[in-house]
């Protein structure tokens, strides 16, 4: 019989299907990450993706490089998080471009906002106006603190939801008085995950009765939802608060700095990894580990014993003896780990506006319907005309009508909104609306 | 009617079917929490979840060891609406006949049991497997390293979460990469896996064939979140420590205030003009104008900004900046609002705020429900559809295999 591995990779690399979301219609009035990183993942997997944003600046986001840096005047983030998403740009404070958001959303499977609170009311696409034209729609609006309550006006960023959410006490040092955010928007990210996981409950409940229905996600309640200090709070009467780097339901646990100066995070959960580490540090004894000065006592012994250790010996042992142990890895070691380039989750695309570069894959490895990277993002209203016509059966005349009347419009002559220097419109039949992009 | 009242009355969970009524899924994990938060989001779908307990560490696992009865807090929240059974030859008919299978056990380890995918797509082509370990079923190194177990946090550390997360000026031990202090590794990958199941449910539905689905815990935060890859194409060097500090925007974090903690972004050029507007600070603007001037890989220049605005921000009450920054929201010509800019300005609470606002009441975000008499607090699905609102229910909670069952009574919302 084939290796276990092997037959699964055998898996990973055979027969493939048709997209998994293949034919499903999904439109999104969104910025930054929260509500973007939804039509992303639903991309991936197949979906026809239409991002609406405003003409000129676009969806704010795209001015937000990491350390300011562009490339071909993009912004990579936003590249990526839009990848395989049609861009098109209609000013909503016009009422043609009202019409015509509208029109989009009717023909739409899934609609998704992270607009203030109650602001598409006031557009004219609200919930209940798009239901009425529209029963099967999944229409999802994404927020700090949900769509009703007394705080749902306030506005709201990922760190605002850590705070208001109880998450960032959590993060620190216990003997210094600051305490940190979850890095990389946990706050925008998590919430987005978990609303691609509403999103396609829905879709499943609506394949078997045909109703759509309205989603309200929030960032906090979503960051609550894993906070098991809650359920401690109300056993014990204590918030646990910033404990370091001891997670204080696994004990001894933490990231210790090893001889060879490079750090090891060791975090065990069992009693049998617990008795495997003891073997090998035999002054660890269980007593009740979990007990708050244990756990101190315990990790300091192991923090004596890793200092005395070169990273990879420690890694051997943990392979050897089975207990969890692993490298902390910075964004270069991630950026160049040959396990993700073979796994699939860094890979290279070639995009026909930026050119060759690695992105992040497919956020879930399938082994039948694998998700792919198209297109990278593009910029401020490139497929309008492609979009109008493919969607709305709009003539190339009455598109030129939009334009003029600025309905429609494209981007400023900014970093993160326009195409590279290079890019020759005249030559780009997908931005004339002639040619759909490939892929 | 206000449209907070049209919302709630369009939430109700009155006689409303689940969405995912009659899908049979099975969980098979031990002390594998991100297995048990995949399980865990179907079950509040309304999906028939069995966990079959391959051990019987799971439940042991609890901060500082505290346990109710016997069972510890994260067992007790991911134990929501599932039948917990031991793993024993009986319960192979189940797992022959998932829906879904949710493999949080070693690679490979359920093969060895005869019940991993291989065999079971055997007899049962349209099962979808979910597997949940810490470099997948596949490649080289998930093979070489299949005998080391999973935890949250050596997850973390696989995702460069720690070499983020701290405070960029400081030294010796505070300068060593530092955990999250939720377990960020397993919830992204339990979300992602739950993600994956039912991209290939819906598939199922067209093609009648189920498939493998592999999520790797060491990667399930780098691969969302989109940043290293960025990093290492752009940069040859990794970002470090941006803990207080950020890089996107500035400002973008937690700062302390007179008497208490405040968190601050300011989002565009036209929210930082608004905070230099409230702290009287107009000083500082003809140098820090736009985004791109106070966001830097350079830690001394940015340093600068840093210390006048934290020097600042302590000379006010955080009640003095919420009310500052509210009166600037309260703007009456909403068009030009966004050009004149609102800092977002909250307050941290702690958990003991959150518990008491009366937003959460609410919007029924934590469940109150009775353990031998005890009130323990459970947070809810974050999740409010109309038509098949997700239930969170222990009814007869906890039932431990193999002790005497346990009743609790669910409580008020």
């Amino acid at each position: 019989m084939t290796d276990y591995f092997d037959f699964i990779k055998s898996l990973m690399e055979g027969e493939k299907r048709e997209e998994a979301l293949k034919g499903l219609r999904v439109v999104e009035i969104t910025h930054f990450i929260f509500g973007p990183n939804i039509g992303r993942v639903l991309a991936q997997y197949g979906a026809e993706v239409v991002k609406i944003e405003t003409p000129g600046e676009g969806d704010r986001y795209r001015i937000a490089a990491i350390f300011g840096r562009f490339y071909k005047r993009a912004n990579l983030l936003y590249a990526i998080l839009n990848a395989n998403k049609y861009i098109i740009a209609a000013d909503a404070r016009n009422e043609k471009a009202r019409k015509i958001i509208f029109e989009l959303i009717k023909k739409a499977d899934v609609f998704v906002e992270n607009l203030s609170a109650g602001l598409v009311d006031a557009m004219g696409i609200g919930y209940e106006a798009i239901r009425k034209v529209n029963p099967r729609i999944i229409y999802v609006s994404c927020s700090g603190y949900g769509q009703y309550g007394p705080l749902s006006r306030l506005p709201s960023f990922d760190v605002a939801a850590q705070g208001v959410a109880g998450v960032a006490m959590k993060t620190g040092w216990e003997d210094l008085d600051e305490f940190y955010k979850l890095p990389d928007y946990f706050g925008d990210y998590l919430p987005s995950m978990y609303a691609v996981f509403a999103v396609l409950s829905a879709l499943y409940f609506r394949e078997n009765t045909g109703k759509g229905q309205y989603i309200d996600i929030s960032q906090c309640e979503s960051l609550m939802r894993f906070m098991y200090d809650f359920t401690y709070f109300s056993l014990t009467g204590e918030e646990i608060g910033k404990t370091g780097n001891l997670d204080p339901a696994s004990v001894p646990s933490g990231i210790f700095r090893t001889k060879d100066g490079k750090f090891v995070a060791i975090s065990i959960l069992t009693s049998s990894q617990f008795e495997a580490l003891k073997s090998l540090i035999p002054q660890l004894e269980n007593g009740n580990r979990f007990e708050k000065s244990r756990a101190r006592d315990l990790n300091k012994i192991v923090a004596k014993w890793v200092e005395e250790r070169n990273l990879e010996e420690i890694l051997e042992l943990a392979k050897k003896h089975r207990f969890p142990a692993s490298p902390v890895l910075d964004d270069k070691e991630i950026a160049f780990d040959p396990w993700r380039w073979e796994r699939g989750s860094i890979l290279k695309v070639k995009d026909r506006l930026l050119g060759e570069l690695p992105v992040p894959g497919p956020i879930i490895a399938m082994s039948a319907t694998p998700g792919k990277i198209k297109w990278l993002g593009r910029p401020v209203g490139y497929h309008n005309r492609l979009i109008l016509k493919k969607w709305l059966g709009l003539s190339d005349r009455e598109i030129d009508e939009l334009e003029k009347e600025g309905v429609i419009g494209y981007w400023d002559e900014m970093p993160g909104l326009a195409p590279p220097a290079t890019w020759d419109a005249e030559k780009d039949e997908v931005f004339r609306g002639e040619k759909d992009e490939e892929g | 009617m206000k449209r907070d009242e049209i919302l709630i009355r369009l939430f109700s969970e009155e006689n409303k079917p689940s969405a995912l009524e009659n899908v049979k899924v099975v969980e098979i994990a031990d002390e594998n929490f991100a297995a048990a938060i995949a399980g865990s989001l179907l079950a509040e779908m309304g999906a028939r979840v069995t966990r079959i307990e391959v051990g019987d560490e799971a439940m042991k696992i609890s901060p500082y060891g505290v346990t109710i009865n016997g069972v510890g807090i994260p067992y007790l929240v991911e134990s929501r609406n599932k039948e917990i059974v031991k793993f024993n030859e009986s319960v192979k008919d189940l797992i022959f006949s998932a829906d879904i299978i949710i493999d949080g056990t070693m690679p490979g380890f359920l093969e060895e049991l005869g019940i991993g995918y291989r065999n079971v797509s055997e007899r049962n082509p349209a099962v979808i497997y979910v597997a949940i370990s810490p470099f997948g079923h596949y490649t080289s190194k998930a093979k070489e390293f299949k005998n080391v177990p999973d935890s949250d946090l050596t997850a973390q550390a696989y995702n460069g979460y720690p070499t983020l997360i701290g405070n960029p000026y400081l030294t010796g031990e505070h300068s060593y990469p530092l955990r999250a202090g939720l377990w960020a590794a397993w919830i992204m990958a339990g979300v992602n896996a739950a993600v994956g199941a039912l991209i290939a449910l819906l598939e199922r539905l067209k093609s009648g064939k189920g498939q493998f689905v592999d999520i790797a815990t060491n990667d399930a935060i780098a691969v969302v979140t989109t940043f290293s890859a960025v990093m290492g194409f752009l940069f040859d060097k990794p970002r470090g420590r941006f803990g207080t500090i950020d890089y996107l925007l500035y400002p973008f974090g937690y700062h302390k205030a007179k008497d208490g903690y405040i968190a601050l972004a300011t989002p565009t050029d036209a929210d930082f003009r608004a905070l230099l507007k409230i702290l009287k600070r107009w000083d500082l603007e003809p140098d820090w104008k736009y985004t791109l001037d106070r966001i830097s890989d350079d830690l001394e220049r940015i340093r600068i900004l840093d210390e006048e605005l934290n020097k600042t921000l302590q000379k006010f009450t955080v009640k003095e900046l919420l009310k500052k920054a509210s009166k600037l929201r309260k703007s009456k010509l909403p068009f030009l609002s966004r050009f004149l800019g609102r800092p977002v300005i909250v307050k941290i609470n702690t958990l003991r705020e959150v518990l008491q606002d009366e937003h959460w009441k609410i919007r029924k975000s934590f469940l109150r429900i009775k353990i031998d008499g005890k009130e323990v607090i459970i947070p809810n699905s974050p999740i409010k559809s109309s038509e098949t609102p997700p239930k969170v229910s222990y009814p007869t909670y906890p039932r431990v295999p193999g002790s005497q069952e346990r009743g609790a009574t669910p409580g008020e919302g």
